[in-house]
């Protein structure tokens, strides 16, 4: 098995050797599962090569029962096209009859799903995806390469509004044509599929993991990109019914066979109990839920009184208060690190989220990624932080911290202020609902921004601190990181990385455009009767192997 | 009486027109169609994108040519690919037509719903049945609870009965949903366990004691206090009148004197208020079906405006116009009923 995905010596060379390093302890076993997974290594496989058995779920011996509903507590967002999906939610309930290429589990591993295994060379500049036989459609097409051609083609268009997959597919892009470059994706035989980059990408396994990537039917466009009225999927479920801010409901598969086998519950309904918590504990109460789809930190305490079993995973998930560097007087880099410096972490995390997270360190990388390096601790300084505000002349200003009216932005964002404050800074808040907050995010002069966790360090920084990305709401422009971030997402092997990456965890740090005070633990809850059901670092709702007791 | 219904017609469709009007002003901002086409594309969509989304689908046209074909005396246009000249229905889910059309308002057509993605008629139908629902057994519950505080409580002011539902009138009027609401969850769905905490099943048709109770209650207790209040004040005002006196001296019972010569006087103040109750119940519904999770027209009204959904929030306003002035023509009518020496004409 290992010699078959591994085909390429220096990856089984690379591999052998990370994987001697995470025995000795030089590399932490996390990043080498993580890494190993990435370059098409099983999770067993992985697990093997550190001489350790995969980790088996709590309650694996316990004999699945076949049968039940399980109904989840989740909003039911309006459905779209999925690579335009913008919530968790809207991927979850697609996710239940489809299936994406490569899938991210609990334990920070690539696991493939409609994809067999997948070969990278050397460079990864070149991937070869080898798509996996038996899958059906629940109309009865095969799966074949002509899907996986389709819809790599359609997430490298650029043309389409609100197409998130066109930046997880850069490397495949024509500039140009804003559509994949001329044979960037060839089909080598009905079950392969070969990706050639312009410059190396480590990140476009991880990028096809994200709820965008789900994959859909290669009529998807000619049924009018409607998933709702032609739900033709190859996942374990088959939709039911869906009806937005209300419920979602699937059975399981009845039109042909699932490919990894058959779900153990008989069906699943995602129930929309709105914003409020004390809906969502009454419906606990009157049993009408299972499971939430996610517990915000802010109401772990409620849920876990309600005597409902909690389920967490660390993430690197998490909030910045960041500075737009185009705006007044954030231009000025004594202001921003004026700002970071009066306010300290740890006391943000405990405020902000009861201290449901990990303390960070003001450069969006976290420890759980596998190139993190270490620099040298920060702490609160509010002589200091006076001093350069003074000396940046801007002692005066009153800054307007923005947030949108979710209970653990608004929490932060106040006790940021009052951070601030305490150092003699004049600040407002304004506190925005969410349905308006989100149309000018990236505009804001100051404002708070929750960025979604990514496997690997190198992706955010990619995605938000680029020059000119869609998405860099600190309108950051280093021509020295951007340089470095190139270098370093061309570099496979971690401990490399680790160099160049120490370097743009200090720029980030030095630029002062962002106070990023934790990395968020997520949790959901769920009753006794519900086994195998966990929170995923993603929020993704993988129900195939979840089973009822009795 | 015909020529009173005529006007009163007339004048509920000039109103609906204006106010339809200020609404299509309203939701037609341009920060409102950013919010529309923000969730109509991506969260970080960039402004050339919502722009283009924006024009394809026929927002950027001229505001009243808009307004017109929204009322149907323009032709709804679909959406031209310039490359091809193809023409594709605007929304595929709502069976928009591909073709220009008459279809507005005035030819049935209420549009389509942005944020729930259906026909705008098959999202209000259901919910304005659900909430009709809520508010008879507010009214069965309320009226009769109500009417009957205030005229036990007005027949011998200054009694202790009467001091004591006095209290009670005013502490339940005085005390928000928002808090009655949470009071009584926690008391009988969370501590005792008797009754369900979320209506959300009820609207799934399965409508029972148990989790409809709650939400009925609350509503109920705050109108109820009010409609008691009013009753009472018209009571007392009844019970000195000298007709009353007269039947007194008459030798009449005091049982006799309450329900045959002061009751029906004393309705025609409690009737306009509980007329008047009905549009405050559409509106004032918001609140706990929020709170109770219960599908009906308040919840529907809230997305409604948090999504900037135009065809829905306009037809809400329709419905809105027509519940308040129908009711206030009942109202009309009613009195004219209750008091002989009211004419409608």
């Amino acid at each position: 098995m290992i010699k078959e995905t591994l085909k390429n010596g220096f990856w089984r060379k690379s591999l052998g050797a990370w994987a001697a390093e995470a025995r000795e302890g030089s590399i932490d076993r996390r990043e080498f599962l993580a890494l190993a997974t990435i370059f098409g290594a099983s999770t067993a496989t992985a697990y093997g090569m550190l001489g350790l058995a995969v980790p088996t779920p709590a309650h694996a011996d316990e004999t699945p029962r076949k049968g039940g509903v399980l109904r989840v507590g989740m909003f039911v967002k309006d459905q779209k096209d999925p690579r335009s999906y913008d919530w968790p939610e809207m991927g979850n309930v697609a996710r239940q009859f489809l299936d994406s290429l490569v899938t991210y589990t609990r334990e920070y591993t690539f696991e493939p799903a409609l994809l067999e295994k997948w070969d990278v060379n050397a460079d990864a500049t070149e991937y070869v995806l080898h798509v996996r036989p038996g899958v059906t459609w629940n109309n009865g097409d095969a799966f074949t390469a002509d899907d996986v051609v389709f819809n790599i083609n359609r997430w490298c268009d650029q043309s389409v509004a609100g197409n998130s997959m066109a930046a997880r597919m850069a490397a495949l892009i024509d500039p140009a044509t804003k559509k994949a470059r001329e044979g960037a994706i060839t089909k080598v035989d009905d079950h392969t599929v070969k990706l050639s980059l312009k410059k190396p990408d480590i990140t476009i396994i991880p990028g096809m993991t994200d709820y965008p990537g789900l994959v859909v039917h290669r009529d998807f466009e000619k049924d009018g990109k409607d998933l709702v009225k032609h739900p033709i999927g190859t996942g374990a479920f088959e939709l039911v019914s869906f009806e937005v801010g209300k419920k979602a409901a699937f059975k399981r598969r009845t039109n042909g066979k699932w490919w990894g086998g058959e779900s153990h519950l008989d069906g699943v309904e995602f129930i929309d109990y709105g914003p409020d918590i004390s809906a969502t504990v009454s419906a606990f109460e009157s049993n009408e839920l299972d499971c939430t789809m996610k517990t915000d930190a802010g109401y772990v305490a409620i849920m876990d009184k309600a005597g409902l079993i909690r389920s967490d995973v660390r993430t690197s998930a998490t909030i910045v208060a960041r500075t737009n560097v185009k705006q007044k007087p954030y231009d000025d880099q004594r202001v921003r690190n004026a700002l970071q410096m009066a306010v300290d972490n740890a006391t943000i995390l405990s405020l902000g989220v009861d201290g449901h997270g990990t303390v960070a360190e003001n450069f969006h990388v976290a420890p759980i990624h596998p190139e993190y390096a270490e620099l040298p601790k920060k702490s609160r300084d509010i002589a200091g932080a006076k001093k350069l505000m003074t000396e940046a002349g801007q002692i005066d200003h009153e800054h307007e911290l923005i947030t949108s009216d979710e209970e653990w932005y608004k929490n932060t964002g106040d006790a940021i202020a009052a951070q601030l404050r305490e150092a003699g800074f004049k600040v407002k808040r304004t506190v925005l609902p969410g349905s308006t907050f989100w149309n000018d995010w990236t505009k804001y002069p100051y404002s708070m921004t929750d960025w979604n966790m990514r496997p690997l360090g190198v992706q955010v920084l990619a995605l938000a601190y680029r020059t000119g990305e869609a998405w860099n709401e600190t309108a950051y422009s280093n021509p020295e990181f951007d340089a470095k971030l190139e270098k370093a997402l061309a570099m496979p092997d971690p401990k490399d990385r680790k160099v160049i990456m120490k370097d743009l965890e200090q720029i980030l740090q030095d630029s002062g455009i962002i106070i990023q005070p934790y990395w968020l633990t997520l949790y959901n809850h769920r009753t006794a009767a519900v086994m195998n059901y966990g929170m995923h670092p993603l929020y993704e709702t993988h129900l195939e192997r979840v089973w009822l007791k009795a | 009486m015909g020529s009173f219904l005529a006007r009163r017609l007339g004048q509920m469709l000039l109103t609906m027109l204006f106010l339809t009007l200020g609404v299509f002003y309203l939701v037609n901002l341009e920060p409102n169609l950013r919010k529309l086409a923000i969730s109509q594309t991506e969260m970080h969509a960039t402004d050339q994108e919502l722009e283009s989304w924006l024009q394809k689908n026929g927002y950027r046209k001229p505001f009243l040519v808009r307004y017109a074909t929204w009322l149907g005396l323009w032709p709804k246009l679909p959406n031209v690919d310039p490359a091809t000249g193809a023409a594709t229905a605007r929304f595929s889910w709502c069976d928009e037509p591909a073709a220009p059309k008459f279809s507005g308002v005035v030819e049935g057509d209420f549009g389509c719903s942005t944020k729930f993605k259906v026909r705008v008629v098959e999202k209000l139908g259901p919910a304005l049945e659900a909430t009709g629902l809520l508010m008879f057994w507010v009214m069965v519950v309320m009226i009769p609870v109500a009417l009957v505080v205030g005229v036990v409580s007005g027949m011998r002011e200054g009694s202790r009965t009467d001091r004591t539902l006095s209290v009670i009138s005013i502490a339940t009027t005085s005390t928000p949903e928002y808090v009655s609401g949470v009071v009584l969850t926690i008391i009988f769905a969370t501590w005792l366990g008797w009754l369900n905490g979320s209506a959300a099943s009820a609207t799934e048709g399965h409508l029972s004691f148990y989790n409809f109770t709650l939400p009925v209650v609350t509503v109920s207790i705050y109108g109820m206090g009010y409609v008691a209040r009013m009753t009472r004040a018209s009571m007392i005002e009844v019970m000195s009148a000298q007709y009353i006196r007269t039947a007194r001296l008459k030798g009449l019972s005091f049982t006799a004197i309450v329900l045959k010569h002061a009751l029906r006087n004393a309705l025609i103040a409690p009737f306009t208020v509980i007329m008047l109750l009905f549009p405050w119940l559409l509106t004032g519904v918001v609140i706990v079906e929020v709170m109770f999770r219960y599908q009906g027209f308040g919840q529907t009204l809230v997305d409604a405006a948090g999504n900037n959904d135009i065809d829905l929030l306009l037809a809400c306003s329709i419905v809105s116009v027509a519940l308040v002035l129908a009711t206030q023509l009942i109202s009309d009518v009613g009195y004219a009923w209750l008091n002989p020496r009211i004419r409608v004409h």
